[in-house]
């Protein structure tokens, strides 16, 4: 047998793969620590020295003493960090001194939650105080809920259950919230978009609960890495921030590579499926008996690459020491998989985004990305789950056939160079800010003048006097309605009312595998379209747009659907405007109606069109806000079909662009153009929020156009295809020399 | 909006202009309407009920609803003093001088502690008197026991002297809650006793969650709890369609109600009024209320008397097995053996019944070591099973475990255990309990095999 081979000789034999397009290197980093300090309970002090930890890294000594001053904070930190002490430790502290003290942690996952409350007893265990934390939400059992409410020290739950659960019900929180000491953010970054501004809200109304007992609490917030950790901490929870970022971690050699699959047909651009490839590189670090993970996009691609690795590596090593990691997998299984691999009796795990956040897996030496993970903070949090503190780790991102992730791996200075995504939230958001004002009326009567967030709410509290949900007595305003609004609000749904995707592939096990805003529901999910849900094909029978539910059933076929939207836009109010040589850039307020008109099949090996039908739905209105660019002059030699082409091009390449650039999905931001937009008769490209009211992407898109505008114009310069492909401008432009005037055109803006 | 606040704002305003000659008694005599004198009717001490109680808002005064104020601010209120000998249902109050000391079982294992335990606040223990119970019943604006659901009506009673007194308060509005809850306060102390029906899940709680929400508390009163929706379930699960009042009090009361308001619909009743101000559709409310609290009274007296043994004089012997069997081992579990034995004599005496009556009567049997009435009664079950449409073999599974471990004869428990797995598949499987019978038909074939190995040695 052969002599198996580290990992510094497998780093350099990958050195030689012509695939790989770019190699970065991360130097290594001493750690730097200061001194337990002087105020902490000797039996917190002795409980740490237990676990080996006799001094503090930089930022967990200048969090701790932070807070101390009273002063809220939030740390960021990279994985493996040592994190949770920035918070534990101000937290046990207060405790110790004060058996009174209480403190809420909130994790955005239940799963999260369950760790944290692990390892926090494994602690407090040793230092032997009684302090009782508990986990509370859906699984909490309705016996020990009382015993949570009255005597918990810590209480850890998320942003749902405090929403629903548990502020609607102050009053049986009495102890908790009359005592309160400190709130704990932890994953700070997951709270943006649309969850995040609702997350704002609700801690809005956690505030106002807090003050209504006397308590007064300060904020512990940590994040991954982030381009604006202080201003949303500070805008989620109104309260002025000090940024911690002095990490004293230890970090070994890191190799970031990038790494692009052959192309395997050349007129299409098509290139070596990114799973297969995983597959290989996989193979050769476990063979090897080197920790490694991987990561996939969605549930099924982590099930497809383990089974393949379990297959290709079963003559080497055991098929339990290759496990899969992902949502749906019990708690148990997942505690049994994290203790695995801390422990190194599992080799190698296959994972979802699910192992992104800050589950406690130990440290691994070897990550691979089965395609672009869709952020910069994302990557650089999965990449952060190899790095050992000492030694060498290696990265590799292996690129798949989408236009972003081409674009990351041809543009490696994009990656590196730039700071990470801002995380951006709207708590303004006038549709989530009323659903928020209902919740915060139901739990306490607002009185005139009392702030909620900087908005002015009076006029909406007259508003919902007006509906009857409220009644008004002289300065006080009373909810006075029977329905309990919490449960007519969820925190991740992106529209009011979504509709329901109903499979009813097996006759006797019809179930719910998803819900998809009213909008996209309108081209994804009408009737005969081809709904892909976790890489598997559904045929939708018939979506009953009254019930808003969405029956689908299983199909294997050989093509996709896409339908046409007929979009009228309208300008209904011109917040910002910068004149340009020969265009403009707006940012306001717009109005869109869609319907749509047709949908085509497009056969999926070769984009041919082999069919269409008809879709008879209603049409839809959203009032969100936008960015639009007006090309006020255009070069007469340009015939208007070719115009409109080219711009059918550029919002194309914008569409794939922005949502890498404003940090969202792909669905939270449409790009529309028009040859003639209606309230001018020019050239137009819409950029518009897709959810009512809007949450602050247009607005970001506006502040970083040129930004966006060059990294479009490297898209299709990069792009190998010879003259528009779908990863580019699209292969609707007839005639040569559409990638170039599509570059001129974005040149000119 | 503004016409809703116009309306609202002049209800205010014309409260100033009450005039002296609003001043018609609002205590209903339920029987002769007679006028009390208001010094007799209020009779709770220490009020801080202000001067203004003969006082009540124009809108209000057909209906006997007067103003009380205190010094949280102002509510409205309505008093009705029943005497003892009215009848609702079945019962009259005067049965409750002889019915309530029986009802301290409700809290027996207290009064044993706090004899025990002298020092602490149980050592403090008052049995239950004709004057310290409080009845209590909400209306409230909403489901749930949320921050958002009010009590627009706190009807509270007692027994004083010879009448038993319904006070109703109401609000105008939001605002007046604080006051109405002072008032309550201000009454607490003189009760030891809360009485309810579903009251520990709902009405109680919600109470506590106000009394917090307007500043006065957590803690305001402490009450020995009695909620009789536990043991109207402990009895009549199976005997009626529902454990709601409604219909125990006219299964079992004799009460019936006439265009009585559904309660699901009496927050619809308070946001019309609260719109409009127009007190009438609040009426219905008002009655509804009212007869929740005479049935609570009436319902007390029942259990009072089922505890002191008087089943046969007081209270009817139940008719049906079921009720019989349940309401015997309920007194058992009360501490009252002595109620309950008459019961549970009938109940062996009864030749025909459910499989399930013979069984929970042998379970406590066997609990006790009785085994010899168990095994008499798993026999009756055994063969009323076996002559009935719907499969049981719990008494046959019983007789084979009583022989296979008590008398150790295998093959006595191996015909049982047979006839157990023939019934069990003797029904075809079909609908939603068959992943819990085809459990069961496992453990059955598991008992058998055991059975037959054990036999073959």
């Amino acid at each position: 047998m052969l002599r198996r081979k580290t990992l510094p000789q497998l780093i350099e034999e990958l050195r030689g793969n012509e695939n790989i397009i770019n190699w970065h290197e991360i130097q290594p980093q001493e750690s730097k620590t200061r001194p337990m300090p002087g105020s902490v309970d000797p039996r917190i002090k002795a409980a740490l020295e237990k676990r080996g930890i006799a001094e503090l890294y930089t930022h967990q000594h200048t969090a701790y003493e932070t807070v101390r001053k009273g002063e809220n904070i939030v740390a960021v930190t990279p994985t493996a960090s040592g994190k949770t002490l920035c918070y534990n430790l101000p937290v046990l502290q207060a405790i110790a001194e004060d058996d009174g003290s209480r403190a809420l942690y909130l994790f955005p996952t239940k799963a999260l939650s369950q760790d944290q409350k692990s390892e926090l007893n494994e602690i407090i265990n040793e230092m032997g105080i009684d302090i009782k934390s508990f986990t509370y939400d859906g699984d909490t059992a309705p016996a020990i809920r009382q015993i949570v409410r009255t005597v918990g020290h810590i209480v850890i739950t998320n942003p749902d259950m405090l929403h629903s659960a548990i502020l609607p019900h102050h009053t049986k929180w009495i102890s908790l919230f009359s005592n309160l000491k400190y709130i704990i953010i932890d994953e700070l970054h997951t709270y943006r978009g649309v969850f995040g501004s609702h997350v704002a809200n609700v801690i809005r109304r956690l505030q106002r609960i807090c003050k209504f007992y006397g308590s007064n609490p300060l904020f512990i917030c940590t994040s991954a890495t982030i381009a604006n950790p202080k201003e949303l901490a500070e805008q989620l929870t109104g309260q002025p921030m000090r940024l911690i970022n002095d990490n004293g971690a230890p970090k070994g050699r890191k190799h970031f590579v990038f790494y692009n699959p052959p192309i395997v047909n050349q007129p299409l651009n098509l290139r070596k499926s990114s799973t297969v490839e995983v597959n290989e590189l996989a193979k050769e670090f476990l063979s090897n008996k080197i920790q490694t993970i991987v990561f996939a996009r969605s549930r099924v691609r982590v099930e497809i690459i383990l089974s393949h690795l379990q297959e290709l590596t079963k003559n080497e090593i055991a098929a339990k020491s290759i496990r899969g990691y992902r949502g749906g997998y019990l708690p148990n299984q997942r505690r049994e998989i994290e203790k695995g691999l801390r422990n190194g009796d599992i080799l190698g795990v296959v994972s979802t985004n699910a192992l992104e956040l800050g589950v406690d897996i130990g440290q691994l030496q070897v990550c691979i990305m089965t395609g672009y993970p869709g952020s910069v903070a994302s990557t650089w949090q999965q990449a952060g789950r190899a790095g050992r503190r000492h030694g060498e780790a290696l990265v590799l991102m292996v690129a798949s056939n989408t236009p972003i992730d081409q674009y990351i791996v041809q543009n490696p200075e994009y990656f590196f160079d730039r700071s990470p995504e801002s995380a951006r939230i709207n708590p303004e958001n006038l549709l989530i800010l009323v659903d928020h004002l209902r919740c915060a009326s139901y739990e306490l009567p607002f009185k005139t003048g009392e702030p909620f967030g900087p908005s002015d709410i009076e006029e909406i509290l007259e508003y919902l006097v007006e509906e009857r949900v409220l009644h008004r007595v002289t300065d006080s305003y009373y909810w006075a309605n029977q329905s309990f609004p919490a449960s007519e609000v969820s925190l991740r749904s992106a529209a009011q009312e979504n509709v329901i995707i109903v499979d009813q592939t097996e006759t006797a096990n019809v179930k719910i595998i998803g819900e998809m805003d009213r909008f996209s529901a309108m081209t994804l999910l009408h009737d005969e379209a081809i709904y892909l849900h976790e890489g598997v094909q559904f045929q939708v029978e018939k979506l009953d747009w009254e019930h808003k539910k969405a029956y689908v059933r299983e199909v294997d076929v050989e093509y996709y659907t896409d339908a046409n939207l007929a979009v009228k836009l309208n300008v209904l109010d011109i917040d910002k405007t910068e004149t340009r040589r020969i265009s403009s850039i707006n940012y306001g307020e717009v109005r869109i109606n869609a319907i749509p008109t047709i949908f085509k099949k497009i056969r999926l090996s070769s984009f041919e069109n082999i069919g269409y039908g008809p879709i008879n739905l209603p049409e839809e209105e959203l009032h969100t806000s936008g960015t639009w660019v007006e090309l006020t002059e255009v070069d007469s030699s340009i015939d208007t079909k070719t115009l409109e082409q080219l711009l059918l091009g550029i919002a194309n390449v914008l569409g794939h662009i922005i949502p890498i650039h404003v940090m969202c999905d792909r669905n939270d931001i449409h790009v529309v153009s028009q040859i003639r937009a209606e309230h001018t008769q020019l050239p137009t490209i819409f950029i518009y929020d897709h959810y009512p009211g809007g949450i602050g992407l247009a607005e970001d898109v506006y502040k970083r156009f040129d930004e966006i505008k060059t990294a479009a114009k490297n898209l299709i310069k990069k792009c190998p295809c010879s003259d528009g492909c779908p990863s580019c401008i699209g292969t609707q432009i007839e005639g040569l020399n559409a990638k170039r005037m599509a570059v001129e055109m974005l040149g000119l803006i | 909006m503004s016409a809703f606040r116009d309306r609202f704002n002049r209800l205010r305003g014309e409260k100033a202009d009450v005039s002296a000659a609003a001043t018609a008694d609002t205590v209903i005599d339920a029987e002769s309407v007679g006028n009390v004198p208001a010094e007799e009717h209020v009779g709770v001490k220490d009020l801080i009920v202000e001067q203004s109680d003969s006082e009540s808002p124009p809108e209000w005064l057909p209906y006997d609803v007067r103003l009380v104020r205190n010094e949280m601010g102002e509510f409205l209120a309505k008093e009705i003093r029943y005497p003892l000998d009215y009848h609702h249902g079945h019962h009259s109050f005067g049965e409750w001088g002889e019915a309530v000391r029986a009802l301290t079982a409700f809290h027996g294992d207290e009064q044993v502690m706090g004899a025990a335990s002298a020092g602490t606040a149980t050592a403090s223990f008052v049995p239950l008197r004709s004057d310290n119970v409080l009845f209590l019943d909400l209306e409230t604006t909403g489901l749930g026991a949320g921050t958002g659901n009010v009590p627009f009506m706190l009807g509270i009673a007692y027994f004083e002297g010879e009448h038993y007194v319904v006070r109703q308060s109401i609000i105008r509005h939001p605002a007046e809650e604080r006051a109405m809850l002072a008032d309550l306060k201000a009454r607490l102390p003189q009760f030891q006793y809360l009485v309810t029906f579903n009251g520990r899940t709902f009405d109680w709680p919600l109470i506590q969650s106000r009394f917090i929400m307007n500043g006065f508390g957590s803690k305001v009163w402490e009450p020995l709890h009695l909620d009789f929706l536990h043991p109207s379930r402990s009895i009549w699960r199976n005997t009626l369609v529902s454990c709601k009042l409604s219909y125990v009090e006219e299964e079992r009361l004799g009460v019936f109600r006439e265009d009585d308001l559904p309660g699901s619909e009496a927050p619809g009743r308070y946001f019309a009024y609260l719109a409009d101000g127009d007190p009438k559709p609040l009426l219905d409310v008002f009655r509804h209320n009212e007869i929740d609290m005479l049935s609570l009274a009436a319902l007390a007296i029942r259990f009072g008397h089922l505890l002191a043994g008087r089943i046969g004089s007081a209270v009817p012997m139940p008719t049906e097995a079921e009720e019989l069997v349940r309401t015997g081992l309920w007194l058992e579990r009360m501490g009252e053996e002595t109620s309950a034995a008459p019961l549970l004599a009938n109940v062996r005496r009864v030749t025909d019944a459910s499989p399930s009556v013979w069984n929970r009567l042998a379970e406590r049997d066997k609990r006790l070591g009785q085994w010899e009435d168990a095994i008499s009664l798993w026999n009756k079950a055994a063969s009323s099973a076996e002559r009935s449409f719907l499969p049981d073999w719990d008494a046959h599974i019983e007789l084979s475990m009583y022989y296979e471990h008590k008398v150790k004869d295998v093959p006595q428990a191996l015909i049982y255990a047979r006839s157990a797995l023939e019934l069990a598949l003797e029904q075809p499987l079909s609908g939603r309990a068959d992943s819990k019978r085809r459990k069961e038909i496992d453990a059955l074939r598991h008992r058998l095999d055991r059975l037959m190995r054990k036999a073959g040695k």
